[in-house]
């Protein structure tokens, strides 16, 4: 038998442990530097958002229930409502959710004491309120129109100043990415335990690292397309004007060499939770550890040579092709990706715990989204489809079925963690069936209106689409309503669900080898990591995790944590 | 039972490890935010190349061509003042506050002749320029370059004004200096990337 790597010292008492208060609601709402309170800030900030942004989303299928104009009163209406839904949605929501858990979970995983630069993590997120209300406020004023991408000549000549408003606001959540990014690189580079190489460290982390290195090099464009945005409403310049000798597909150039790397910023944390849960809820370890984390770098490095394929229609035709072929090796890495996770789960104990029935719901719908994403990188068929609604169906596979499966299966998997109580298991089953079937209801039918030409972005459609608009509508709505499932959960776990114990899901990564919630410091003393972060089924592992169980835990089964 | 100096020992091991932890962090993070920010500088000078291809010849017809003299001086003294710095961080090293002092004064003087030719420049663009991109994205990068290095120059007074009274020693102080010499060396940098892009690729 190899020998035990007990996690904690001898010094850790159960007093200790018992002394471990959850952090009062109110410490949510001022400045701290700590990394846990910082988390669930991002977390708390982003779910508001995330729940502004599903009216939205309300509003437009409420509206497309007739083909007429109804809800709306007017076509202009109508553009700021899914401008505002799309900006929402990604830079208010899935972005900052994504900061939410690494803030959280990545330190304790490294068994590090807080991030390498606690101010300036304070100070990232500080910037997200700000922008949203700013954000918000143009919706009020005088809506921008232009779609999330905002391209100009609609972002310059039509917009009203909520478009002004929109790149101030996306200006200062660009910054706040860069700030955080650099902050978890250095944190993942710097900060972990001897014991932790680089290649025994937990996926999650991985695909931090690969996210905050896009965050970092791509965000800085965004920075220059929306100062050039800014300074030609603003200040009279003609960048983005032909009459002044300016050029609209430079914005289209600039933005998307941030905007496509971003995809991958919303999607690789989400690729990396999977790996987590997948492994622990099948008890095995993960399949090709390895190439899960290079494929997380090769996405991160292919992922800036493919952003013309948003412009197939309006780029140089001679540079069409080598776009097409970047965009069809960039599937390699996620396929392997897709294969590791059908190898973990394969021949395991599989636990169908509400985290890994997400987890699961990712892999089913995320594969559906890469496929339709190979179709839309071949030429032809891109050129067919282009702004129907097959395109809105493809990316809403990979972010809702990707992302929001992920945040989930996240949800469910850290939430005792956080608050130091268990979610209740049935309605987290019940969210996830009303989640999947909503969700697959809503966006697989707009395969086929997209294929039968229904363009995006109208209020008014061909009255031969009515039948499926409201399939479509019929399924948005439980897809909305499933959401409040989850809330309530969350809100009745918080004050009356079982009391966690600190390996609820006897893990063997570090964050599961504290209390829960951890103490301000997370350790009392410097954890040891198990050599092999995934290396489930081996009586190795299984006495690791009982040192954790007799560590904190009160004899008899009764947890100890939380109030 | 550890006695008290042993536990003395042990805490003064623990935060001099702290110590160095962060100014290896500081280092890294620094590192990372130049690679990071210079993608700023970079997009701009894509937003210069691809409106180049707006006209038929650069820059376009009618449109002189700016006189290379004052900005290559101005340049010349962007570089010596970033070597001004690096002496200054090497006085610095060696203990040597007087010299510290007197190099990074010179460093910022320079730095600030730079500003002041970069600020006629901005402002005595000709007509015929202005009605074009030539004009446009001239003002566009020298602008953008100049919000970064007057920030970064007014960080640098600052630290002149703490090591005058004498507040750098060593450790944690020193980063102040380690750390703006490095932004300054940044502002350098993507200068040298916009004076070829402006002035020398037609």
């Amino acid at each position: 038998m190899a020998t035990i790597a007990v996690p904690l010292g001898q010094q850790q008492t159960r007093q200790e442990v018992e002394a471990t208060p959850r952090p009062a609601l109110g410490e949510y709402l001022r400045w701290s530097v700590d990394h846990k309170i910082i988390g669930v800030q991002y977390g708390l900030t982003a779910l508001l958002f995330f729940i502004v942004g599903g009216a939205l989303a309300m509003g437009i299928r409420l509206e497309l229930w007739t083909p007429e104009l109804d809800l709306m009163v007017s076509g202009a209406a109508y553009n700021s409502l899914f401008t505002m839904h799309g900006t929402i949605m990604i830079f208010l929501f899935i972005i900052p959710m994504w900061a939410a858990y690494g803030n959280y979970v990545v330190p304790l995983q490294l068994g590090a004491k807080d991030m390498a630069f606690p101010w300036l993590n304070a100070f990232a997120f500080w910037l997200i309120p700000p922008a949203g209300i700013v954000m918000l406020l143009g919706y009020f004023v005088s809506p921008a129109e232009a779609g999330w991408t905002s391209y100009p000549p609609l972002s310059t000549l039509f917009s009203g100043d909520g478009q002004t408003l929109w790149a101030l606001g996306a200006h200062l959540l660009g910054l706040s990415s860069i700030f955080g990014s650099i902050n978890f690189i250095v944190t993942i580079l710097n900060m972990r335990p001897p014991a932790m190489t680089i290649w025994r460290m937990p996926l999650l982390c991985w695909a931090v690292l690969a996210t905050s290195i896009i965050a970092v090099m791509a965000t800085p464009f965004l920075a220059g397309a929306l100062t050039l945005l800014l300074l030609d409403r603003m200040a009279g310049t003609t960048f983005f004007d032909a009459a002044g000798g300016g050029d609209v597909l430079l914005w289209q150039n600039i933005f998307w060499f941030y905007s496509h790397p971003a995809v991958y910023i919303m999607v690789l944390p989400g690729m990396g939770v999977l790996s987590e849960v997948l492994s622990i809820h099948s008890r095995k370890p993960v399949f090709g550890y390895r190439m899960v984390g290079l494929s997380s770098m090769a996405i991160a490095i292919v992922g800036f040579t493919v952003w013309a394929h948003h412009m197939f229609t309006s780029l140089q035709p001679e540079l069409r092709i080598p776009f097409m072929i970047t965009t069809m090796i960039i599937a390699v890495p996620t396929g392997i990706k897709m294969f590791s996770w059908l190898g973990t789960i394969w021949d395991g104990k599989i636990r169908f715990t509400s985290a890994m029935l997400f987890a699961l719901g990712f892999m089913s719908m995320f594969v559906i989204g890469g496929i339709t994403g190979v179709m839309l990188a071949a030429l032809p068929f891109d050129i067919h489809v282009h702004d129907t609604y097959f395109v809105v169906s493809h990316f809403h596979f990979v972010l809702f079925g990707g992302s929001v499966f992920a945040i989930y299966a996240a949800l469910y998997h850290w939430f005792p963690k956080i608050t130091g109580r268990m979610m209740n298991e049935r309605l987290g089953r019940i969210h996830f069936i009303f989640t999947y079937f909503g969700f697959l209801i809503t966006f697989f039918p707009m395969h086929i209106v997209g294929m039968l030409g229904m363009p995006r972005r109208v209020a008014v459609y061909d009255a031969a689409f009515t039948d499926l608009n409201r399939l479509i509508s019929f399924a948005a709505f439980v897809l909305g309503f499933s959401t409040f499932i989850v809330l309530y959960n969350m809100v009745r776990s918080y004050y009356h669900g079982p009391i966690a114990s600190a390996n609820p899901w006897r893990a063997l990564t570090l964050e599961w080898a504290t209390t829960s919630p951890p103490p301000p410091t997370n350790f009392h003393e410097d954890p040891i990591p198990y050599e092999d972060p995934y290396g489930y089924g081996t009586e190795a592992a299984t006495a690791y995790i009982d040192a954790i169980d007799q560590a904190f835990d009160r004899p008899g089964g009764a947890p100890a944590g939380g109030h | 039972m550890m006695s008290s100096i042993e536990r003395a020992q042990k805490q003064k091991n623990s935060e001099e490890q702290a110590a160095a932890l962060r100014l290896k962090n500081n280092r890294l993070g620094m590192n990372i935010f130049q690679l990071s920010w210079i993608m700023a500088f970079v997009a701009l000078i894509v937003v210069n190349w691809q409106l180049r291809f707006s006209y038929a010849q650069w820059p376009p017809a009618g449109v002189a061509p700016f006189d290379l003299l004052l900005p290559s001086v101005a340049t010349l003294a962007l570089l010596f003042s970033a070597a001004a710095v690096a002496q200054a961080r090497q006085a610095l090293r060696r203990g040597a506050l007087a010299a510290f002092l007197a190099k990074w004064r010179l460093a910022i003087g320079l730095g600030a002749l730079f500003m002041a030719i970069i600020v006629y420049e901005f402002a005595t663009v000709s007509e015929a320029a202005l009605a074009t991109q030539y004009g446009g994205t001239f003002r566009l990068m020298t602008g953008f370059h100049f919000l970064h290095a007057l920030a970064i120059l007014a960080v640098m007074c600052r630290v002149y004004q703490q090591g005058s009274q004498g507040q750098y020693g060593g450790g944690d102080g020193a980063w102040a200096v380690e750390g703006s010499a490095k932004l300054w060396y940044f502002v350098s940098f993507a200068w040298l990337l916009f004076y070829v892009v402006i002035y020398w690729i037609r």
